[in-house]
């Protein structure tokens, strides 16, 4: 009785000895963007947790080695957002702009489950893939590609869902060895942290929140939040002098546009911006609107947007072609893994937005019910799970914790960060006046995460740099302006 | 044999006090010890400054309310007017007279899509002008970049064709960071410092002696002229050892006040490193002790030890750096000595792994050569000429 019972233990210790040894690979790699090696790496988990010994799928990640990492800090883990980028596609433009951090600190970067290359839910499928931006128009999508791009996928789309992204996440931290991991999160990354700091909050230093979308917020309906974003423009436009006399009207010529782009899609012929042979180009509202609002995300886009909408007004849609031209790339690095962002978002989200509420988030002037379409169309038919009821629950974990708001962001406003502000017992909101969406991509805004970071002391942040971003200021004509 | 060892004993502790005795002399080796890592912190430090810094530029700017956009540029890269600048900096660059010239044409050439000419004037041969001439000329060019990608834009065109080929690149060295200016000059101080250190100790010991008549005296009494030489040896070479200890751990303190993560770098000595540089080390400070007893015993007087002598430590300095023009080095340089260890020294600081075959051999040779030095320079002493300096 006792022999075979020590037996037993023996076998089970060398078990999983060996599924340890089996786990978690980490070499030297060379990433595209990065000329020094860095080290990537996977580590082998289950696909559904509840089921150790059944499907397992390898979790992709890369770290960025601290500079300088004699001090031994408690390195960052940098949670994607999306829901659907893939975290190490983005090691590039981290490692760039994250200088002040990787000084010290090694950075983590994890291809949640279902992008990149954790098993990616790809579809193969031409409408999911941006290769007809000019000529392909919104009415062109329909249910049967969502249902023949389902029909590709093999995993257990159940399992692609945002509390197991946490836990393949808490498992590369403890496989690499660190007792404790500070996280920071921007846009559905916030959500992730979130999830992180109720689920494991014991292994957490310090949370950053950078664009928040939290759990009380579904994501989905943003046409409220593009809209208010799209009047800061405008303001900021007519605050600038040279912008208030270049687009005395713009809030009209945008809603002409608008309104003709509904009556009947405009087609035209241009020269492929690529190519530079002849196109067709299709306009139609949802393509405008949607490319308009992509553009709102981050300053240096913005400068454009008023000069785009005048030479519309006038006839003129050569330069809309050409920010048209920027999303005309295959699954460009750090765009979104869209199998996953309809897999979380039908079903951690979408189901908590009843009609009323999209019927009052289409009251904009801006982009009306536009961004609604592609959720009311693919969710109804997308696979379901339910998260639990405590999914749901706001966030109280008692770490240290920044948030971040741009004032201009036109999906995660400021009103978002509050909501997290006001049930996380040791945080503090930084509202910037003059960002978008994302607030940690310049050196000041890196430079007071660092500083988070080192100090973990929220109340005594120096963050004098980020209320002196100047003001935005816009492109007046189409050769610019002085 | 029990007598021999003690003879030998005897003969390193007489030769430990005499070193010690001369406070001067030991002080004067123990300065490079001292010195080197002071020089290479403040050395790093103005190194980093230059390269991270960017100082107030004050420059003559006509015409800035002419480009409004332009100048926000130029003040976020910290490049303002003279008419800011305090007293005292506006004498140094009114001197220096950078002058920056924008047409009143600017913002009609602008819209109208025309060049246009943004002089710069500045004296290129003054150094202190070259760096704020170089950010001038970045912001200028960021600008006009910025502007020429967003016109792309704006006339339907997709930026990217600007750029038709891209190079990845992929860089195999070692992900180790250490600061390869540190290292270099670390590598050098450190075979320097073993050659240097025992220098006016091995003077002393052998043309000093015989100066001093006290030689004369040591080869009467009945010990070895061997053990005399080993004694001698000895000595030096532990002079050598300890200031490159020294030299060492005052490194790794002195570093820890410079901030290398700035310019993207670390540097760390580690129990490792520091026990393979000393195996490593060992047996260049034995042979510049016994190169350095043989010629002075050579020479004529004391001073002649010194101008000889002092002619050999060009040696470590100069290998070295002729090994960085030889780009295909031969084999045989891996176990030359002090080129051997100037190989494995580089390896070490670029966090490569250390191939101890080559390690061994080279230490090995040195080994060999210094005893075939302390060999021959027993025998000479037991000649009259080489004692009395006759030869």
């Amino acid at each position: 009785m006792w022999k075979s019972l020590i037996a037993l233990g023996m076998l089970a210790s060398s078990a999983s000895a060996m599924a340890q040894t089996h786990q978690l690979k980490i070499d030297d790699c060379h990433i595209d963007g990065i000329k020094e090696q860095i080290k990537c790496g996977t580590l082998t988990v289950p696909e559904n947790y509840n089921k150790p010994d059944a499907v397992k799928i390898d979790v992709n990640f890369t770290v960025l080695p601290a500079i300088d990492n004699s001090s031994n800090k408690v390195p960052l883990m940098f949670l994607a957002g999306g829901p659907g980028q893939a975290a190490t596609e983005l090691s590039a433009m981290l490692r760039r702009n994250y200088y002040e951090i990787r000084k010290t600190r090694d950075i983590v970067l994890v291809d949640q489950r279902g992008t990149g290359k954790s098993n990616p839910l790809l579809c193969d499928n031409e409408a999911f893939k941006a290769t007809n931006v000019y000529t392909m128009s919104s009415s062109d999508y329909n249910i049967d590609e969502i249902h023949s791009c389902l029909a590709e996928f093999k995993q257990d789309l159940s399992q692609y869902n945002s509390e197991n992204a946490i836990r393949d996440f808490d498992a590369v931290r403890e496989a690499l060895g660190h007792q404790q991991i500070n996280i920071y999160g921007g846009s559905y990354g916030t959500r992730a942290a979130l999830v992180y700091m109720r689920l494991f909050p014991q292994n957490l230093k310090s949370v950053v929140l950078d664009s928040v979308g939290p759990i009380e917020v579904p994501i989905g309906p943003f046409g409220q939040s593009a809209a208010r974003s799209f009047s800061l423009l405008i303001e900021n436009c007519h605050k600038d002098a040279e912008c208030k006399k270049a687009f005395p009207n713009l809030e009209q010529e945008y809603q002409q546009v608008f309104e003709r782009l509904v009556k009947s899609p405009i087609e035209i012929a241009i020269p492929h911006p690529r190519l530079g042979t002849e196109v067709k180009f299709l306009i139609d509202a949802e393509k405008f609107v949607s490319t308009l609002r992509l553009q709102l995300y981050s300053m240096g886009q913005r400068t454009l947007v008023p000069l785009v909408i005048n030479q519309a007004y006038k006839g003129n849609f050569m330069p809309f072609a050409g920010l048209v031209a920027m999303n005309d790339e295959e699954q460009a690095k750090g765009s979104l893994y869209f199998g996953l962002t309809l897999n979380i978002v039908c079903n951690e989200d979408f189901p908590l937005v009843d009609e009323n509420a999209w019927l009052a988030d289409a009251d904009n002037s801006f982009g009306r019910n536009i961004s609604h379409r592609a959720w009311r169309l693919a969710c109804p038919v997308w696979p379901k799970y339910r998260p639990d009821a405590e999914f749901y629950q706001s966030v109280t974990a008692d770490i240290p914790t920044l948030i971040l708001s741009g004032n201009l962001d036109p999906v995660t406003p400021p009103a978002n960060g509050d909501k997290s502000d006001a049930t996380l017992p040791n945080s503090k909101h930084i509202v910037v006046k003059n960002a978008a969406h994302i607030v940690a991509n310049t050196d000041c805004g890196v430079g007071v995460v660092a500083q988070f970071l080192d100090s973990l002391d929220v109340s005594s942040l120096d963050e004098e740099c980020l209320a002196e971003i100047p003001d935005e200021s816009f492109m007046t004509s189409l050769n610019g302006n002085m | 044999m029990s007598a021999g060892f003690g003879q030998l004993k005897a003969l390193i502790i007489k030769e430990f006090k005499e070193a010690f005795r001369d406070k001067r002399a030991l002080m004067v080796a123990f300065s490079m010890s001292l010195l080197a890592p002071v020089m290479i912190m403040v050395m790093s430090k103005t190194m980093i400054k230059e390269m991270v810094d960017k100082p107030t530029v004050y420059a003559e700017i006509s015409g800035g309310e002419f480009a409004p956009k332009l100048m926000k540029e130029f003040r976020d890269e910290n490049i303002v007017p003279l008419s800011e600048a305090s007293e005292n900096d506006q004498r140094i660059w009114q001197k220096r007279g950078i002058k920056i010239t924008i047409p009143d044409t600017y913002g009609s050439d602008m819209v109208e899509g025309r060049v246009i000419n943004i002089t710069l004037s500045a004296d290129y041969s003054d150094k202190p002008s070259l760096s704020p001439v170089r950010r001038i000329k970045d912001v200028v060019r960021d600008h006009a970049r910025a502007i020429g990608y967003k016109r792309i834009i704006m006339r339907g065109i997709d930026v990217r064709i600007m750029k038709p080929l891209n190079i990845v690149e992929q860089d195999r060295s070692q992900p180790s960071s250490n600061a390869m200016m540190i290292s270099i000059m670390l590598g050098l101080y450190l075979l320097m410092g073993a050659f240097m250190s025992g220098l006016s100790i091995a003077i002393d010991s052998s043309a000093g002696e015989r100066e001093r008549n006290v030689l004369e005296m040591l080869l009467c009494q009945p010990v070895s002229t061997l053990k005399i030489v080993l004694a001698k040896l000895t000595c030096s070479a532990s002079i050598s050892v300890l200031s490159i200890v020294l030299m060492l751990t005052v490194t790794s303190v002195s570093i820890g006040f410079v901030d290398l993560t700035k310019i993207g770098a670390t540097f760390n000595i580690d129990a490792f490193t520091f026990s393979a540089l000393l195996i490593l080390l060992v047996p260049i400070c034995i042979l510049a002790a016994a190169l350095q007893l043989f010629f002075s015993f050579q020479a004529k007087s004391f001073k002649e030890a010194q101008s000889t002598v002092t002619m050999l430590i060009m040696l470590p300095a100069f290998i070295p750096i002729a090994l960085t023009f030889i780009d295909d080095r031969p084999a045989w340089l891996d176990w030359a000595p002090v080129a051997g260890q100037s190989i494995i020294m580089e390896d070490l600081f670029k966090g490569l792994p250390v191939n101890w075959a080559a390690l061994a051999v080279t230490s090995l040779v040195t080994i060999v050569m210094s005893a075939a030095l302390v060999l021959t320079l027993a025998k000479k002493l037991k000649s009259e000429k080489v004692v009395m300096a006759l030869s």
